[in-house]
């Protein structure tokens, strides 16, 4: 078969012209501006100036301004509060679900379906939901908590500079979760039988199942899931924007919101564009480290 | 015995994260008086709901209308491109295509929140928000091609090579063979991708509230953070906003879970 596939001369030009059409698309409109992005932050930018890609260079001028600004340390707090722990409680949430739905009971995949809901809602309704939730006047989530006991006095939750962060979190784990879920439910479903029977018979509790079967076999799994979550927390601005804005007073600001509010609510473009560049790094190693080391194949 | 504690475990887990969902759904038709007391009532007590007054006082059809726009303009341009992307990545092996697909799927990782600062300053300079449902596809394409690539290229993957092979040796040409003989194959999940870039698209929230400069243009999700962040707030207005938005989205998907369930984990551990 290949001796007479060589027989066509260059038997894969059409092939390769369609991936280079889209490559090239690619390179021009995410390519450049990444690219372009890294220039900005170099340049100092006035958006009321007459339009022109080329401006005064600066150096670290704008690196030295976003970092001088009394925020930037809430900020880097922040950012590093709020991937930490919507990554930590995706993963364990996720994880406790799919193991529960991956029982045999009825309606469990239907059931497993139902969550998938939250994955498909556009950000933003489920940041303008969750802020009806969270009213503190009215709230029912003030309501629940107290009805329960845990709570004796209502919380603002999105109004109090020490709840506002933690807030934002909570709804970014609900929105993360079912896309956790999922592909922890594809890396159980992977596991052969045939380990837990033998297992089993050796007398192994479940505990010790777990921790000697399941933690081992999820191990690539769960490196792929922590990755993409990683990558999602950092991509998460619609929440952010339909629930707190960053307010207030910066105590539930992240990088990838900042950046936004200064390239375009203040146009501060060029401290915008050193934040974004810092941050694009920071996702690029990410994804750079995650892909390479699932082989080029795992990513949604 | 143990299925059914199971099962009735599950069924609370369920219960409990629907909530956000169940509650947008029952603030449409609480009246004005019982939106607001404390504690807050769970099934509204005399329901009424003003699904048409939120949709014409807020120019619902208009905001759709471009949501639906700038999402079909995405979906179109992203499917003719990509999915010949794919199949060359699916069906082409050496060091180049293996490089293209790291590019693709490290592309994927960008976030638009960051992406948007040097998108708006070069269109801005080149003149492109002034077409600006034109700037937001563009812009939304670059996020929604590399994660249709991804989910599309397992579907040319399963298609055996000799199939191709075999045309080529009956004198096909390379098109015709991608044409008559592989797509026809891997149609399947070509609309499942396709569906869901559109889902993806219809809720884009970032380039659609940063290029649109102009009211009349804008998208179903800025219309909605407008709404939010009005001076007094309608709750029962915003929830009926958002009941209108999503119903659609969420029956679609209910409809289509399978297939997408399907589809996406093929996608993400082939």
């Amino acid at each position: 078969m290949n001796t007479l596939l060589r027989r066509f001369p260059r038997a894969n030009a059409f092939e390769i012209s369609l991936a280079v059409f889209a490559l090239l698309y690619l390179l021009i409109f995410a390519g450049l501006p990444l690219i372009y992005n890294i220039v900005l932050s170099f340049q100092q930018v006035d958006l009321m100036e007459p339009a022109t890609l080329l401006r005064p260079f600066v150096g670290l001028a704008n690196y030295r301004d976003v970092f001088g600004r009394p925020e930037a340390r809430q900020v880097l707090i922040n950012t590093v509060l709020f991937v930490g722990l919507s990554l930590t409680l995706q993963i364990i949430i996720g994880f406790l679900l799919a193991l529960l739905f991956a029982q045999d009971f009825p309606f469990a995949s239907a059931m497993r379906g139902l969550f998938l809901a939250g994955w498909i809602m556009p950000g933003l309704v489920v940041g303008v939901i969750w802020k009806l939730i969270f009213a503190g006047d009215y709230g029912v989530l003030n309501h629940v908590l107290m009805q329960t006991h845990l709570l004796h006095e209502k919380i603002f939750w999105l109004s109090d500079p020490a709840w506002s962060l933690y807030a934002v979190i909570l709804a970014n784990v609900w929105l993360g979760v079912p896309f956790n879920m999922l592909l922890l439910s594809v890396g159980l479903a992977a596991i052969p039988a045939d380990l837990y029977e033998a297992a089993e018979l050796d007398g192994a509790n479940p505990l010790q199942r777990f921790v000697g079967i399941t933690l081992p076999m999820m191990k690539a799994t769960l490196g792929a899931v922590i990755a993409l979550g990683a990558i999602m927390t950092m991509q998460q601005f619609d929440l952010i924007a339909a629930l707190t804005q960053g307010g207030p007073a910066n105590s539930s600001q992240v990088a990838q919101f900042w950046s936004w509010q200064l390239s375009l609510q203040t146009f501060e473009v060029s401290a915008g564009s050193a934040v974004a560049t810092l941050m694009l790094l920071l996702v690029l190693v990410v994804a750079v480290i995650y892909v390479r080391s699932t082989r080029n194949e795992r990513m949604v | 015995m143990k299925r059914y504690i199971l099962f009735v475990i599950a069924l609370c887990v369920t219960a409990v994260y629907m909530f956000p969902l169940y509650w947008m759904y029952i603030t449409v038709f609480k009246s004005a008086s019982e939106m607001f007391q404390y504690p807050p009532s769970f099934w509204p007590q005399h329901p009424e709901s003003h699904l048409w007054q939120v949709f014409s006082e807020r120019g619902m059809g208009n905001f759709l209308w471009n949501s639906l726009v700038t999402a079909c303009g995405t979906v179109a341009v992203t499917v003719f491109v990509g999915t010949g992307a794919a199949y060359a990545l699916a069906f082409v092996q050496n060091r180049w295509t293996s490089f293209a697909i790291f590019t693709v799927l490290v592309l994927q990782a960008l976030p638009s929140s960051l992406m948007v600062t040097p998108i708006f300053t070069a269109f801005k300079a080149l003149g492109l928000l002034e077409t600006p449902r034109l700037a937001v596809v563009i812009a939304q394409i670059t996020k929604t091609l590399p994660f249709y690539i991804v989910l599309c290229r397992p579907s040319f993957v399963q298609v055996p090579r000799e199939l191709r092979d075999a045309a080529l040796v009956d004198g096909a040409s390379p098109m015709r063979a991608f044409f008559g003989v592989i797509l026809p194959l891997a149609v399947n999940g070509i609309l499942v991708s396709a569906i869901l870039v559109f889902l993806q698209s219809f809720g884009e929230y970032v380039y659609a509230r940063s290029l649109i400069l102009d009211d009349q243009y804008q998208t179903a999700t800025v219309g909605l953070s407008a709404f939010v962040g009005a001076t007094k707030i309608d709750w029962i207005g915003i929830m009926t906003y958002s009941a209108i938005f999503v119903t659609p989205i969420l029956i679609a998907f209910m409809l289509l879970q399978r297939r997408i369930v399907a589809g996406l984990t093929a996608g993400a551990l082939k």
